[in-house]
């Protein structure tokens, strides 16, 4: 495993400062200062340490977390899910976009492309709805990196727990909505 | 705290005991693959972090209490489902805001509608993504199937709450 690097590259490097990370910088610098001028210097570093000590607790947590997308992953290719979107639109078909949208790793440009492709290639309307559904409540890669370290397993479980059933309501009323819109739905 | 790492470990291992018995990808190019995620994360998590317990500093705690805590009821699923669906950009931002609001009093039931709200309305997403991609139809067709999803959510979670205390 690659060590610790102390310094990291500070400029050119697209995939570690991009638009929102910047605004995001510039959103903790603002908070940080009026927390400085609001609530005095002792507040500002009881939060700058409190932050610090929840960094310690949770960087092993993300690392173990990546790790395991990285596994899933290499377990479940792209291929695999396309196939298992791709058959049947009926309730054996809600559950396995169930299933693949839960272990579509990344963000909406990963999961949307996707999306698209299964649209134009056949797919059926609700399949792709419990898809997206799912990637957005149910995707296992965004609970582990950052709902769990951040806001702690008893929360993250509860939350995954009663999401279990949404995709599958969503499909089913989106099965309803297409027949209610148009009657020529076979 | 303890049971994420209880619970991460065994994941982890059961992946690369499973993958053990299969041919394909090695775990170092799997660990190379994993390595590439974890770079931007470096900078963003510590970067979330410092600034959600700035930002739980100056939230305003009373308000935070009545309007979103346990007692708030369905009144505080219904605002924390709006709240959830104007929330502007990614888990770098919605997380931190999360763990500021839970400090401030934020209930669970409450919190899991806002994050399911969140993950599901999006409606920054639903501009910058969804409709270029997917089109008015479809995406119309998904937000109304999906409008009722948060509230279902929260109130399941209220039940496991009920029933727990």
């Amino acid at each position: 495993m690659a060590g610790q690097t102390g310094g990291k590259p500070a400029r050119n490097g697209p995939p570690l400062l991009d638009g929102s990370t910047v605004f995001f910088v510039l959103l903790a610098l603002g908070a940080g200062l009026a927390v400085l001028l609001l609530r005095g210097a002792d507040a500002f570093n009881t939060a700058l340490a409190d932050g610090l000590g929840l960094l310690l607790l949770i960087m092993p947590i993300v690392v173990a977390a990546v790790l395991v997308g990285a596994y899933v992953q290499a377990m479940v290719p792209r291929e695999a899910m396309e196939r298992w979107l791709g058959g049947s639109s009926g309730m054996r078909g809600l559950l396995l976009a169930t299933a693949a949208g839960s272990l579509t790793p990344g963000g909406p440009f990963a999961a949307f492309p996707l999306v698209l492709a299964l649209y134009r290639s056949g797919a059926a309307v609700p399949v792709c709805v419990t898809y997206l559904t799912s990637w957005s409540v149910l995707g296992i890669n965004r609970a582990l990196v950052w709902e769990l370290p951040l806001l702690g397993p008893e929360f993250t479980l509860t939350r995954l727990l009663v999401s279990l059933p949404l995709p599958l309501i969503a499909g089913l009323l989106t099965r309803g909505l297409l027949h209610r819109f148009s009657r020529t739905v076979t | 705290m303890i049971s994420a790492y209880v619970t991460l470990a065994v994941l982890l291992l059961g992946l690369a005991l499973w993958r053990q018995t299969q041919p394909d990808p090695g775990h170092r190019q799997i660990a190379a693959g994993g390595w590439r995620q974890m770079r931007p994360l470096l900078v963003r998590i510590p970067i979330a972090l410092i600034a959600g317990s700035f930002l739980a500093m100056l939230v305003p705690r009373e308000l935070v209490a009545s309007s979103l805590g346990d007692g708030s009821g369905l009144q505080g699923i219904l605002l924390a489902t709006l709240l959830g669906a104007v929330m502007p950009g990614g888990p770098m931002i919605t997380f931190p805001i999360a763990l500021a609001l839970i400090s401030a009093g934020t209930g669970t039931a409450q919190m899991v509608t806002l994050i399911t709200a969140w993950s599901v309305l999006a409606l920054h997403r639903v501009i910058a993504f969804e409709l270029p991609a997917l089109g008015w139809r479809l995406t119309g067709i998904r937000l109304l199937a999906c409008l009722i999803l948060a509230p279902i959510a929260g109130l399941l979670a209220m039940l496991i709450g009920a029933a727990r205390t």
